[in-house]
C-alpha cells in the first residue's frame, strides 16, 4: 500500500528482530526430526524416532492428559467467574469498585515465584498439594486476572444504549444479561478463553510447587525430563505444542478475527 | 405550565426534578401531552431534554415528582414494564441478532407466539420498507435503514408511548428530510402519541404538533410550532428557533419604542425601561419603497451568497441588522457602500425586558 511505504533499513531491523523472537521455535522443528542421541544442530540424520518415544513415554501422555483436562477446566471455571465478575466491575457503581477490581487483578504483577510459594504454603495445610482440584485453584489465581481484564474491557466498551433498549422492548434485567450483554461479548470471551487456556496449559512456576509422582501437567514434565537427559525429545513435544498454540489461535482467528478479538 | 388536566391527556410529568447533588439540572418541570400527538423537546445540549425523555423511559430516576400515563402513575415501575418505544441515538440494534430478530425480540419479551412474532415483525418491515432485508445482520444495513430497523422494532410492540432520541442527528442532510417525513407519517398512520428529543429546529417545527422549547432544565414555552415561531415566549425561544436580529432599544414612560436611533412600532406593549428588540431577517424588506409600520435607511455593508438566499448585512446607526432575501435571477444585485431603506411590520417587531439572553 501507498501509505504505509516503509523505508529498506526499517524492513531490515523489523526482519532481524523477527528472526530473532522466531529463531529458537522454529528451530525446534528441524531438531525434533534428529535421528541422534543428544540435542545438537544440525542433527546428524533425520528420523521420526523422538516422535515414536514421543508417544511410548506414558508418563508424558498422561501429563499431557492432565494439562489437557486441567487447562479445560481452569478456562471454563474462568469464563463463568470472570464474566459475572467483569459485569459487576463495570456495570454497577459501589464504593471499594476499583480497589476489588486491582486487587482482583493484582496476581498479574506479582512474581510467579511470590505466588507459588504462597499457594504453597496455603495448599499445604489443606491438603490440596498434587491434586487435581489444588491445580485447578492455583491456576484460577493465575488466568482469572487475564479474563476479567479482557472482558472488563471488552464490557466496558460494549454499547450500553443496547442494554437500555432490551430494557425498554420488556426484558428483565436477567434476561438482558443472557439475550443481549452475553452474546455481545462473545468475541471478548472467545480472547479470554484462549488467553486462560494457553495460560494455564503453559504454567510452570505454580505449578511446580503442587506437582508430584501422583499428578503431574506437561511443562512441569518436560521441564523434569530436561533437568534429567538432553535428548530430542523435548524438541519433538515442543513442537506439538507449537502446533496445538497456533491450532487455538487459529479457532479464535476462524471464530471472529484476530484482531476483534484481542484487540478493542 | 397547564396544570389542569385535557380530557386527552395521556402523558403526564408532575414536578419533575433531578438533583446531582447540590446542583439542580432539572427543579421542576410539569408538562402534559395529548393521546396521539407528537411533541418536541427542543433546546441546546445540556438543556435537560434528553434527561427527561429517558425519566419517561425509566432509564434515569427523577429526583421528584411524578410522570403518568393514562392517568396511571409510573413513576416507580421498572423500565420493562413502562411499554414505550425507545429509538435511540445510536440506534442500538443488538449486533448478534438479524433485522428480523432485531423486531421481533420486544414480541419475545411479551410471549407472543413465535409464529406471530415473526408474523407482525414482517409487517413492522413491511411499513419502513425493509421487508427485504429482514435477515440481513444490523452491520450490513446502511444508516438510514438501521434507522428504520430501530423504528420497526419500537413500533412494533405497539407502545402506549414512542420515544425518539435525537433519531436523525447522525443522517445526511438529504436522509434526514426523507426521514422525517417518513416518521411523521407512521405516526400519524398508527395515531401514536410521540415524544422527540431534538436540538435541530426544523426538526421540532415540521415534524411535532407541539414544542417544549427548553433551557437549563427550564420549559421556556411549550406551543405549536407556529406560535413558538411567531409569538416566542421569550427572547431565547426567539433566538433559539430561527434566526433573529437583535436591537437596543427603550421604552419611554408615554410607551414609545426607540431604537436602531429611531422611534419603532411593535404589536406588543412592555412598561417602560431598556429592551432587546428582535427581527426576523427574513421579515425585513430591503428595498422598502411603500408604507411600512418600521422603516429605517442604512448602508450594505456585508454579502453573504448562501445557494438560495442572500444575507445582507445592513449597518444602520451603528448597529448590523442582518436582511434574508430570496434568490431571484436577473435581479441586479446591491453592492456593500449601497444605501438601502429597511422595512417591516409592527407585528414582526418582538420585543422584551433587556438582557434576557
Amino acid at each position: 500500500m501507498e501509505i504505509h511505504k516503509t523505508s529498506w533499513p526499517m524492513r531490515i531491523l523489523v526482519f532481524v528482530l523477527f528472526v530473532y523472537l522466531l529463531a529458537p521455535v522454529i528451530l525446534v522443528f528441524p531438531l525434533s526430526f534428529s535421528g541422534d542421541q543428544v540435542l545438537r544442530f544440525p542433527p546428524s540424520f533425520w528420523s521420526t524416532r523422538w516422535y515414536s518415544a514421543l508417544f511410548a513415554n506414558s508418563q508424558m501422555l498422561k501429563a499431557f492428559w492432565t494439562s489437557l483436562s486441567l487447562a479445560a477446566i481452569v478456562t471454563a471455571l474462568s469464563i463463568v467467574i470472570a464474566v459475572p465478575a467483569a459485569w459487576v466491575m463495570t456495570r454497577l457503581k459501589f464504593t471499594g469498585r476499583d480497589l476489588l477490581f486491582n486487587l482482583f487483578t493484582a496476581p498479574l504483577l506479582l512474581p510467579t515465584i511470590v505466588l507459588g510459594l504462597a499457594i504453597l504454603i496455603v495448599f499445604a495445610s489443606f491438603g490440596l498439594l498434587a491434586t487435581m482440584h489444588g491445580l485447578v485453584f492455583a491456576h484460577l489465581v493465575v488466568t482469572l486476572p487475564y479474563a476479567l481484564r479482557v472482558l472488563a474491557v471488552s464490557l466496558s466498551t460494549q454499547d450500553r444504549a443496547c442494554e437500555e433498549a432490551a430494557r425498554t422492548l420488556g426484558a428483565k434485567p436477567l434476561t438482558v444479561f443472557f439475550r443481549v450483554t452475553v452474546p455481545m461479548l462473545t468475541p471478548g470471551i472467545v480472547a479470554a478463553a484462549a488467553l486462560c487456556f494457553l495460560v494455564s496449559f503453559d504454567e510452570v512456576v505454580i505449578t511446580l510447587f503442587l506437582t508430584g509422582p501422583r499428578i503431574s501437567t506437561l511443562p512441569v514434565e518436560l521441564y523434569n525430563y530436561v533437568y534429567n537427559q538432553a535428548d530430542p525429545l523435548v524438541a519433538a513435544a515442543s513442537a506439538l505444542l507449537i502446533l496445538l498454540t497456533l491450532a487455538v489461535i487459529m479457532i479464535v482467528e476462524r471464530a471472529m478475527g484476530l484482531g476483534k478479538a484481542f484487540v478493542k | 405550565m397547564p396544570t389542569t388536566s385535557a380530557p386527552d391527556e395521556h402523558l403526564r410529568l408532575e414536578g419533575i426534578g433531578v438533583s446531582f447533588g447540590a446542583v439542580n439540572v432539572i427543579p421542576s418541570l410539569d408538562l402534559s401531552v395529548r393521546k396521539g400527538e407528537m411533541v418536541a423537546f427542543l433546546g441546546p445540549s445540556g438543556c435537560g431534554k434528553t434527561t427527561t425523555l429517558r425519566i419517561i423511559a425509566g432509564l434515569n430516576k427523577p429526583s421528584r415528582g411524578s410522570i403518568m400515563v393514562g392517568g396511571r402513575d409510573i413513576t416507580h415501575l421498572p423500565i420493562h414494564d413502562r411499554d414505550m418505544g425507545m429509538v435511540f441515538q445510536s440506534y442500538a440494534l443488538f449486533p448478534h441478532m438479524d433485522v428480523s430478530h432485531n423486531v421481533q425480540f420486544g414480541l419475545q419479551m411479551r410471549n407472543v407466539p413465535a409464529r406471530e412474532a415473526e408474523k407482525r415483525a414482517a409487517q413492522a418491515l413491511e411499513m419502513v420498507q425493509l421487508g427485504h432485508l429482514a435477515h440481513r445482520k444490523p452491520k450490513e444495513l446502511s444508516g438510514g435503514q438501521q434507522q428504520r430497523v430501530a423504528l420497526a422494532r419500537a413500533l412494533v410492540i405497539e407502545p402506549s408511548i414512542l420515544l425518539l432520541d435525537e433519531p436523525l442527528s447522525n443522517l445526511d442532510a438529504k436522509l434526514r428530510d426523507e426521514m422525517r417525513v417518513q416518521i411523521r407519517a407512521l405516526q400519524q398512520e398508527s395515531g401514536i402519541t410521540a415524544v422527540f428529543v431534538t436540538h435541530d429546529q426544523v426538526e421540532a417545527l415540521s415534524m411535532c404538533d407541539r414544542v417544549v422549547v427548553m433551557r437549563g432544565g427550564r420549559v421556556e414555552q411549550f406551543g405549536t410550532p407556529t406560535e413558538v415561531y411567531e409569538r416566542p415566549a421569550t427572547a431565547f425561544v426567539a433566538n433559539f428557533v430561527g434566526r433573529t436580529n437583535r436591537l437596543k432599544g427603550t421604552v419611554t414612560a408615554q410607551g414609545t419604542l426607540t431604537g436602531a436611533g429611531q422611534q419603532l412600532r411593535s404589536a406588543t406593549r412592555l412598561p417602560a425601561g431598556a429592551v432587546d428588540i428582535l427581527v426576523r431577517p427574513h421579515r425585513i424588506r430591503l428595498q422598502e419603497t411603500g408604507e411600512a409600520d418600521n422603516k429605517v435607511e442604512g448602508t450594505v455593508s456585508t454579502i453573504t451568497f448562501i445557494g438560495d438566499l442572500v444575507q445582507y448585512g445592513v449597518s444602520v446607526g451603528g448597529e448590523e441588522i442582518v436582511v434574508e432575501e430570496a434568490t431571484r435571477r436577473g435581479r441586479s444585485p446591491l453592492a456593500a457602500g449601497d444605501s438601502v431603506t429597511l422595512g417591516w411590520s409592527a407585528e414582526d417587531t418582538l420585543i422584551y425586558p433587556a438582557g434576557e439572553k
